[in-house]
């Protein structure tokens, strides 16, 4: 262990070039893929048959839409989630009276897990967008409540002192002091829970087959069409590289902001 | 008079594992006076200092006034300057927008961007306005939490060991700073700090806590004439005078 | 508060206020807990469910950490694989599922392969990030004492590295557990996944929420005996909260 630790390039040329070199399996994967498959593999076909696969059988128009439905659902319920999770985070970090009181609910409701929740509600909701949202926010929404609290929790008093001995008022304080000061622990609650809320939208899709990506990779299992399938799952890949990325790159702004590099 | 204190009683630590630190501590400082206070880490001063701000509240039976009003929550025209300014200033805020903090809601966008600019320039921070406090060296970033606190033009400051993180060379080019601008505004000021050459060089009177629970140990009037110069004041018979009586009634004779 | 939240739940259902048609009232659900319990049902789900959660485990863990050790100390390695791994950690595992499907059937082999996949993640990122994390000090105290590097690896690295590998570790066993029971849902005919299908389909919500709060105190259970053990085993070798769902 003579080297020094993780391979920092210093220049972002460096950067990119280890991101580069570091795609180097998956592209040996793909070419091997490619050299041993078939077209018509029913197991493992030749990745240059997935993308004419998507259109096949007259089919083709669906994906942009399942896509668009997809990334609704996913962004419409984590959204929400957030709005859920800060209101509840905030109330219970700033007052542990209110923590005490909803403490035990909220321990039993988050250890439920959310994909065993979705058969459940699609029997009590039905098959809808709404049942969709329900169950993506109750994934989503424990993540990020928990680090709001954390995140108000770990306000430094000191902060909170400054407020009152500016006579700051209540809306201002909130609104300057707050809310500003916990958005670190926010977004890294928003973080957690982007793949969780992405991969209960698709899981829900898949389930009830209604709309969505994850409705087109059941319905191509079930139809026995595999290289659709595997081009679906870089569809659904890619969604979550670019919504993952998306987060991250707020998170790091907000991070860099504040003047804070600890996770 | 500016603050009036009648045997105040405090307590720290939660409630039911509650520890009395001040005890019958009473303690008047008049208008535009300069008064430390200093003691033993832990003998109460930030506790006192927090009472004079409205921060926390004395025990029953305890009387604190500013300007003749009881003080009830932090009260108008006093100011609070923190040690811990990186706590103090919100970090995601630029400069000038921290000192505009307690202005918002009180004055017209002109009239704030104003006195923002005036409090700024003198604190000589005029030139940092659109940077944010983590690029400030500590010095500096103390100078904004000065300015913020100056901005509403207080009666009284109240400051709790602020240099007590600086650098030897930039708390004695802030000590003089200090003194002109409450020199210049002619502010009350109460100074924690437990730096005894501090204390002296900037007060007319340093208050020493002692005991447990602490009350008033000694009551050290400086005679030095102002304005003060670090070199001359510092030479002068009654700044080595006062210096030694608070030296004694903190360390004993040794 | 628990308490008056379930018996505020028992009365809107009895009155019918709440509209949901097939919501079952806590009393109910209690009912049903109890007939699964009695009928043996329940406990043989939750046998095979947590015995292919704790297999799965095991593999991704052995795999997870052998391949972080190789990532964390080998620049080369690194560099010239972080990104496919990334990549590949990015797809969610849901929509492996219909592949895994379509390769194995369905199948425990299926099940299997779905929670060794996603358990591997957790302890691989949290294997690297350990080893990366290491102090530059402690390694130099490596070199000084002149430790050949398997030694360094045994007695500094992996030391050191440890409280990370032990989160990503915990990580992976919930994860492994949902995995489990999502497999059982869309493929496998076993299991708790298996049981809240079958109650769905026989229009038995009480039982459904049977199944999701066993599911529920399985994964606090394995999670306390998880710390239990660490606790016992490496003192002061865990941290808490991470993600799960």
């Amino acid at each position: 262990m003579h080297r020094s630790g993780r391979p920092t390039g210093d220049s972002t040329r460096g950067r990119r070039f280890e991101v580069l070199t570091g795609l180097v399996p998956l592209v040996v994967l793909v070419i091997v893929w490619e050299i041993i498959g078939s077209p018509d593999s029913p197991f493992y076909p030749a990745p240059s048959s997935w993308w004419p696969a998507l259109f096949t059988r007259g089919q083709g128009e669906d994906i942009i839409p399942a896509i668009i439905d997809t990334t609704r659902t996913f962004s419409l319920g984590l959204v929400i989630a957030t709005i859920v999770g800060v209101t509840i985070g905030i109330a219970v970090g700033v007052s542990a009276r209110t923590d005490r009181a909803f403490g035990p609910m909220f321990e039993f409701a988050r250890a439920l897990p959310p994909a065993a929740m979705v058969p459940v509600a699609t029997l009590l909701l039905g098959f809808d967008e709404p049942m969709k949202i329900v169950v993506v926010v109750l994934a989503a929404v424990w993540p990020i409540m928990l680090n709001t609290r954390t995140g108000i929790r770990s306000i430094d008093p000191v902060r909170l002192d400054m407020a009152r001995s500016l006579r700051l008022s209540r809306r201002r304080t909130i609104g300057s002091v707050l809310l500003p000061a916990v958005m670190p622990a926010v977004l890294l609650g928003v973080r957690v829970a982007t793949p969780v809320a992405l991969v209960i939208t698709l899981l829900v899709e898949y389930l009830t087959g209604v709309n969505g990506v994850g409705a087109l990779v059941g319905d191509a299992q079930r139809t026995f069409q595999p290289a659709r399938v595997y081009a679906l799952i870089v569809i659904a890949g890619l969604i979550s590289l670019v919504v993952n990325s998306l987060v991250r790159s707020a998170e790091e702004r907000v991070r860099r902001r504040h003047g804070v590099e600890r996770e | 008079m500016s603050f009036e204190c009648r045997s105040v009683r405090a307590d720290v630590g939660a409630v039911g594992a509650n520890r009395t630190v001040l005890d019958d501590v009473s303690l008047d400082v008049a208008s535009g006076e300069f008064v430390s206070i200093m003691g033993r880490s832990g003998v109460g001063k930030t506790t006192l200092l927090r009472v004079l701000a409205g921060l926390q509240e004395p025990s029953a039976g305890s009387t604190v006034r500013f300007e003749g009003r009881p003080v009830d929550g932090p009260p108008d025209g006093v100011s609070l300057v923190f040690q811990d300014y990186t706590s103090a200033l919100l970090p995601w805020r630029t400069v000038a927008a921290n000192v505009e903090l307690p202005l918002e809601g009180h004055l017209s966008k002109p009239e704030r961007s104003e006195r923002v600019a005036a409090t700024l320039e003198m604190v000589g921070l005029a030139d940092r306005a659109n940077d944010r406090p983590p690029q400030l060296s500590g010095g500096m970033q103390q100078r904004v939490q000065l300015a913020r606190a100056l901005a509403s033009r207080p009666a009284a400051l109240l400051m709790d060991e602020p240099f007590g993180a600086l650098d030897a060379l930039t708390k004695s080019d802030l000590e003089d700073e200090l003194l002109a601008l409450v020199a210049e505004t002619s502010t009350t000021v109460v100074f924690v700090t437990h730096d005894i050459d501090e204390a002296v060089y900037l007060s007319d009177r340093v208050v020493v806590l002692g005991g447990e629970p602490a009350g008033i140990a000694a009551d050290v009037v400086v005679d030095c004439p102002r304005p003060r110069t670090q070199i001359r004041t510092r030479e002068s018979a009654e700044f080595l005078a006062a210096r030694s009586r608070v030296h004694e009634v903190i360390f004993g004779t040794r | 508060m628990l308490v008056a939240a379930a018996v505020l739940w028992e009365l809107l259902v009895r009155a019918e206020v709440a509209e949901l048609q097939f919501l079952p009232a806590p009393s109910e659900i209690l009912l049903a807990a109890r007939s699964a319990v009695t009928e043996g049902e329940l406990l043989g789900r939750v046998i095979h469910t947590v015995g292919v959660t704790l297999l799965g485990w095991s593999v991704a863990s052995a795999v997870g950490f052998g391949l972080g050790l190789i990532l964390g100390l080998s620049n080369t390695a690194y560099r010239f694989s972080m990104t496919s791994f990334e990549v590949t950690r990015a797809i969610p595992p849901i929509t492996f599922v219909p592949a895994a499907l379509l390769i194995f059937g369905f199948s425990l082999r299926m099940e299997l392969v779905l929670v060794i996949f996603g358990g591997v993640w957790p302890v691989l990122v949290n294997t690297i990030g350990g080893v990366h994390a290491i102090p530059s000090e402690l390694r130099d105290v490596g070199a000084m004492l002149r430790l050949g590097r398997l030694a360094t690896v045994r007695k500094i690295v992996l030391p050191a590295a440890l409280p990370s590998v032990v989160v990503g570790l915990r990580l992976a066993l919930s994860l492994c557990l949902v995995l489990a029971i999502v497999a059982e849902i869309v493929g496998n005919p076993a299991g708790i996944g298996d049981g809240l299908i079958r109650a769905r389909q026989a229009l038995q919500p009480a039982l459904m929420f049977v199944y999701v709060i066993v599911a529920g105190l399985l994964g606090v259970v394995l999670n306390a005996i998880f710390r239990t053990v660490v606790r016992a085993l490496v003192p002061g070798g865990d941290t808490p909260d991470g993600r799960s769902w």
